[in-house]
């Protein structure tokens, strides 16, 4: 059930008993009491052992432009196709920007939806929320994240959290809304573990994760044995749902702090300085590897923000001026990043045999105008936007959805947010009309009645 | 919890199939003419034709929209025989009609096979159609009483029962409606529910079964005590104090389940405590109450916190919390005029009615009347209406303002009516910062979309005013709301002050009463709603009623016999103490307070509690991981008591645990400066965090691993994490 299938990693025991194991694993899965799994089982919701199926979410705040990006109209005027020229790929239907070389070696592994769209107000936060949740926050109904259903629905599959959000969550990107990245109306328990951290920078560490510096190995067995000197005296407390909870928390933070596993896990430095150098040394080339290596060491799902904020931070939000981005910002720092840190794990997953199970998701929460605006930029453009599926059961080397003459509007299978989530969850493996707690107990779908995943691309 | 209304959904079909001798039953019922609004849409809402997934959705589906469950029987008629060219009912062929051919998937249909062509609903349908499809009539009879049989029952494990449901109308017709009425089981862990109302007990305890039929609502109780071997004189002999334990003995009698024994001094000097002022005891002050001879030493320290300046605090907190005051929409002057308004009626013990009523009915200054603040905070008469339910009646009626109510009776008609009662509030803004003058004005009504014009204002179920009445509507609103025979009003508070003390509210969610959500132990939530309404709304007698009960007072320590009980306080449920209170606790053992700042950059005083902030703008990541609200929004569920990795990792190497540990001022420096023993040490630490000595064991144990150390210091700040991050600090229990 939890066999470590890398090629060339080799899992070492590292003291999770089977035992251990069955408890945190199946029953004692953080935030997932015992009456609220056996009413899933009960569903069949949550089949045991039913799935190995894992997703990494890149999601491309900011947005980038579908027209310079992969869906480029080369016979459009010039102030649509704009200043950059398609190349070839090993795929000969598919044709993608300069910008991504590395791509290029790939588009028989990936597939393009070039028809995504959402009818929602074009602020970046409406984006975020539809694209991760499937739906728009209404009625101060906020849904949970994908990651956070499927971690509600599975539960955890070791010591390692089942959903993590790499290396921070979205910052003010304008809307002043929330984007989409907990678990809402699920409650706490079911938030992805953030990391918090630059995996890129000089001795990188998960806050949090490893005791105070004084606090060594010593000192930390000590803590436990007197933690469970004092904790003897109210062994009955397990009684309480949520006494147990907060025992099953203890367990896995300590399980987790100890693991040999997760340390391994977040040490990048157990990776040959080749290996992070393809990535590419930087905060997203070095989330993906992280990426990777959770998925590796049981993690179900790996959110990574590929930026953090729209203000003075180089992104895909061309809009041309200060504080935003400009063409020459994406074209020689943002797209040779993306495609560096993409290319490496897609080929680093299909190497080590895990594509098939690990759905990679690049979403964006919105597109960009067809035409060049007066700085030499786009603006955002939420009528139609290409998204790229690889991997968890995704036939690579394809293009769903077709968009107009000058990327404005989808002409063939428009697909939008909803969809795209129930993608998610059918590569997951989730049973589309599963109910989650809602609101005041209100039965919630997991998507809205009537919603298919985008069947073209399995 | 997971409702299964979706497999009832989904799931139906062919029932009559199966059932003939109900089609045989309908036939006899059938009226000289189908009725649109009495037997079509029953059979709409059954099918699932008008659920929230379906057509009832806010947008429709494919083009077809009804109201939710039915709540307009106007529009529906028109959306069925007018809209789409007339397909989808044709008079002349009535089994060409869309209506029939898509719920029977004779063509295709999304929401699949609804019913087969040979059930009843088919029968109905169909019939109708070829009458002519007759539209609702005013003349129709209305539905008045619906009725289930067994109203209660009393079952093991593994039996059945089939439950019938019996609607009555205006024209004294009687009908079984069994077979289109909904129905909902209320906890999945006791009972399920199917399409046709049979019953299935699979575990122990008590199982409400909820039916729906035309806006009406109908309960059955089923009872499937535990089978343990408990002597009957255990329940007559069980110490009582007041009418709390008689009934709540009752209903543990009525389901086999033992209660636990008394707690011990311990235990109730710092659950005492910690569930009235929010506070953990000082080691003095265990001290001086586990050395206390009295038999009455129990109901002075009840007397003494009730009277104590933390209580203050505590509740005032409290109410901040349920009237959301927060720097979000108030000025700083705002906050502190809402914070001290409310401040000084928790001080001077105002009746909960004349808290509530001075809230609902403020005019004036908002710096120098806080409670005004109410009407800055919401300011359209639909938020404040639904506020104003929520916070002082325990109930939601939001969903009214778009549908009738599907849980409850509530319609679309008398949301309106409710909240016009607001809609001739006004506010002007003054010369101060934060100053705002609220007052009323004599004319101004809200319109309700669905008909285009005004709902005379009434308070939900009472006569209407006259529109035209100059008089401040809120005084009638007030007068309503408040009073002992609003049996909401009273329950609702009864319901938030026992959940404070006993954790788990006689109805749960705590601020979700509905006739579809029943209490725990009715008779009990009645008797304390009575109780409370005779002691004219004094919170304190109430508080000292639970405080003084021996259901209060029971241990925590479950019994094999009720260890899964978790709603019939057969024992105290331990639980994990409040973000605001626990950071307080922390500081308390370690002797090191924290510092609060706002997010300007300034700062609280120093030594100030986390309970005494008249807001949540301190910044603290301590505070937020465990879950203190964001007053946004007036729900209950903004407060998050769920435990988290994060928040145990945060215990385990964050700053708030171990940087006061190190701390200089920290209580351990005290220790090590002075000649204490080891033993010593343990014993102030678990007097000041357990509020009880340390057992012979614990001494021996604790004392050989820090003897063991070279570094002291390390060894008592280790044991030091242990005590604050064990499970008998961080519970209340």
């Amino acid at each position: 059930m939890l066999k470590i299938t890398g090629k060339g990693s080799v899992t070492t025991c590292d003291g999770v008993t089977r035992r251990d194991f069955l408890q945190v694993g199946v029953l004692g899965t953080i935030g997932l009491s015992l009456a609220k799994f056996a009413e899933l089982q009960a569903m069949g919701a949550a089949a045991p052992g039913s799935d190995e199926r894992s997703c990494i979410m890149i999601f491309n705040l900011g947005a980038p432009s579908q027209i310079d990006t992969f869906d480029m109209k080369p016979d459009a005027a010039a102030e649509i196709r704009g200043p950059f020229k398609p190349i070839r790929t090993n795929n000969p239907d598919i044709q993608i920007c300069e910008m991504f070389p590395l791509h290029a070696k790939l588009a028989d592994k990936f597939s393009l939806v070039r028809s995504c769209y959402h009818t929602a107000a074009a602020v970046h936060d409406t984006g975020h929320q539809m694209m991760q949740t499937g739906r728009l926050f209404t009625g101060g109904v906020n849904t949970p994240h994908a990651g956070c259903a499927l971690e509600f629905l599975k539960g955890r599959r070791n010591e390692l959290p089942a959903h993590v959000l790499l290396p921070m969550p979205m910052g003010p990107t304008g809307g002043n809304m929330p984007h989409g990245q907990d678990a809402g109306f699920l409650g706490k328990a079911y938030d992805p573990f953030v990391l918090n951290a630059d995996p890129s920078v000089k001795n990188f560490q998960v806050p949090d994760l490893l005791p105070p510096k004084e606090i060594g190995e010593a000192r930390l067995e000590r803590r436990r044995e007197l933690r469970d000197v004092v904790d003897d005296a109210v062994r009955d407390f397990e009684a309480s749902p949520n006494a147990s909870l907060m025992d099953t928390n203890f367990s896995s933070a300590y399980r987790l702090m100890t693991s040999t596993r997760a340390r391994q896990a977040f040490d990048l430095t157990r990776e040959p300085q080749k290996v992070r150098d393809r990535y590419g040394m930087t905060r997203f080339g070095q989330s993906c590897l992280l990426a990777r290596r959770l998925i590796e060491a049981g993690v179900r799902f790996v959110t990574i923000n590929t930026f953090i904020t729209v203000f003075d931070e180089i992104t895909w939000d061309i809009h041309g001026s200060k504080p935003f981005t400009s063409i020459a910002g994406m074209k020689e720092i943002v797209a040779p990043m993306y495609d560096q840190g993409y290319s490496a794990l897609l080929e680093d997953l299909f190497q080590r045999g895990l594509l098939d199970k690990t759905m990679v998701a690049c979403l964006s929460e919105f597109g960009r105008t067809p035409k060049v605006n007066s700085a030499g930029g786009r603006d955002h453009w939420p009528n139609c936007w290409t998204i790229c599926f690889a991997g968890g059961g995704v036939k690579g080397g394809r293009v769903v959805g077709k968009s107009d003459d000058i990327g404005a509007y989808p002409v063939e299978r428009p697909v939008n947010p909803p969809e795209v989530v129930a993608t998610i969850f059918k590569s997951l493996g989730l049973d589309l009309e599963t109910h989650l707690p809602g609101p005041q107990s209100r039965p919630f779908p997991l998507v809205d009645y009537g919603t298919q995943p985008i069947k073209e691309l399995f | 919890m997971l409702r299964r209304t979706t497999r009832l959904l989904l799931g139906f079909a062919a029932i009559c199939l199966v059932a003939a001798a109900e089609c045989g039953a309908a036939d006899a019922q059938k009226p000289v003419q189908w009725s649109f609004r009495n037997d079509v849409q029953p059979v709409l809402a059954k099918s699932g034709c008008n659920a929230g997934a379906c057509h009832g959705a806010a947008a429709g589906q494919n083009g077809f929209k009804l109201s939710l469950r039915g709540y307009d029987n106007e529009g529906d008629y028109l959306a069925l025989t007018r809209q789409a060219f007339g397909r989808r009912v044709n008079p002349t062929d009535p089994a060409r009609s869309l209506m029939l051919l898509k719920p029977t998937t004779a063509v295709p249909h999304k929401g699949g096979k609804r019913f087969e062509t040979n059930s009843i609903d088919y029968k109905i349908l169909s019939e109708w159609i070829a009458e002519g499809a007759p539209p609702p009539r005013d003349s129709d009879p209305r539905i008045q009483k619906l009725e289930m049989f067994p109203e209660s029952v009393l079952l093991e494990p593994g039996q059945g029962i089939k439950l019938t449901v019996r609607a009555t109308f205006s024209d004294g017709g009687v009908k079984d409606v069994t077979h289109w009425a909904k129905f909902t089981a209320a906890n999945a862990t006791v009972t399920q529910v199917d399409d046709d109302g049979q019953v299935k007990v699979i575990g122990n305890g008590e199982g409400a079964i909820t039916a729906w039929y035309l806006s009406r609502i109908a309960v059955a109780t089923i009872t499937a005590p535990f089978t343990n071997q408990v002597s009957p004189r255990l329940f007559s002999r069980a110490p009582r104090r007041n009418f709390i334990d008689d009934m709540a003995l009752e209903k543990l009698r009525s389901l086999n389940i033992p209660p636990s024994p008394r707690c011990t001094d311990a235990e109730f000097v710092r659950r005492a405590f910690i569930d009235t002022i929010g506070v953990l005891p000082t080691e003095e002050e265990t001290r001086r109450f586990l050395a206390d001879k009295s038999k009455r030493k129990r109901d002075r320290l009840i007397e003494t916190l009730l009277n104590r300046p933390e209580f203050v605090d505590y509740w005032s907190y409290k109410w901040s919390d349920l009237l959301l005051v927060s720097d979000k929409k108030l000025r700083p002057a705002a906050v502190w005029s809402y914070y001290d308004w409310i401040r000084g009626n928790v001080a001077a013990n105002t009746p909960w009615d004349k808290f509530v009523r001075q809230v609902l009915t403020v005019t004036g200054d908002t710096l120098q009347n806080g409670a005004a603040n109410f009407y800055i905070l919401h300011d359209d008469p639909r938020t404040l209406s639904e506020t104003a339910s929520q916070a002082f009646l325990g109930m939601s009626i939001a969903c009214a303002k778009c549908h009738n109510h599907p849980l409850e009776k509530w319609t679309n008609d008398q949301y309106y009516q409710m909240a016009n009662l607001f809609a001739r509030v006004r506010v002007k803004s003054g010369q101060r910062d934060g100053e705002n003058i609220v007052f009323t004005v004599t004319d101004g009504d809200l319109v309700q979309p669905l008909r285009g014009k005004p709902q005379p204002p009434a308070p939900l179920d009472s006569p209407p005013l006259r529109m035209d009445s100059p008089e401040d509507r809120r005084i009638a609103l007030a007068n309503w709301l408040v009073s002992p025979d609003n049996p909401y009003f009273s329950r609702a508070i009864v319901n938030r002050i026992w959940a404070n003390f006993f954790g788990v509210g006689l109805v749960e969610k705590v601020d979700d009463l509905r006739a579809t959500n029943p209490a725990s132990n009715e008779k009990l939530l009645s008797a304390a709603a009575n109780y409370l309404a005779v002691h004219k709304f004094d919170l304190k007698s109430l508080m000292r009623a639970i405080l003084q009960s021996e259901t209060y007072q029971r241990s925590s320590k479950p019994l094999p016999e009720n260890e899964a009980d978790t709603r019939f306080y057969s024992r105290y449920y331990p639980r994990r103490l409040m973000a605001e209170v626990m950071l307080d606790a922390i500081s308390r053992v370690t002797g090191v307070s924290t510092p609060f700042d706002r997010p300007d950059g300034s700062k609280f005083p120093a030594g100030w509690r986390a309970m005494q902030m008249p807001d949540v703008s301190a910044d603290s990541y301590f505070l937020k991981t465990f879950g203190r609200p964001e007053r946004a929004t007036t729900c209950e569920c903004e407060r998050n008591a769920d435990p988290s990795m994060t928040q145990v990792l945060d215990l385990s190497n964050g700053d708030t645990i171990n940087k006061k540990l190190r701390a200089r001022d920290c209580r351990i420096s005290r220790w090590m400066q002075s000649s204490a023993t080891p033993d010593q040490i343990i014993e102030h630490a678990y007097l000041s965090a357990f509020s009880r000595f340390p057992t012979k064991d614990e001494r021996a144990k604790l004392a050989k691993i820090i003897q063991a150390s070279p570094d002291r210091r390390a060894a008592v700040e280790d044991m030091y994490w242990a005590i604050l991050s064990s499970k008998e600090f961080l519970f209340n229990h």
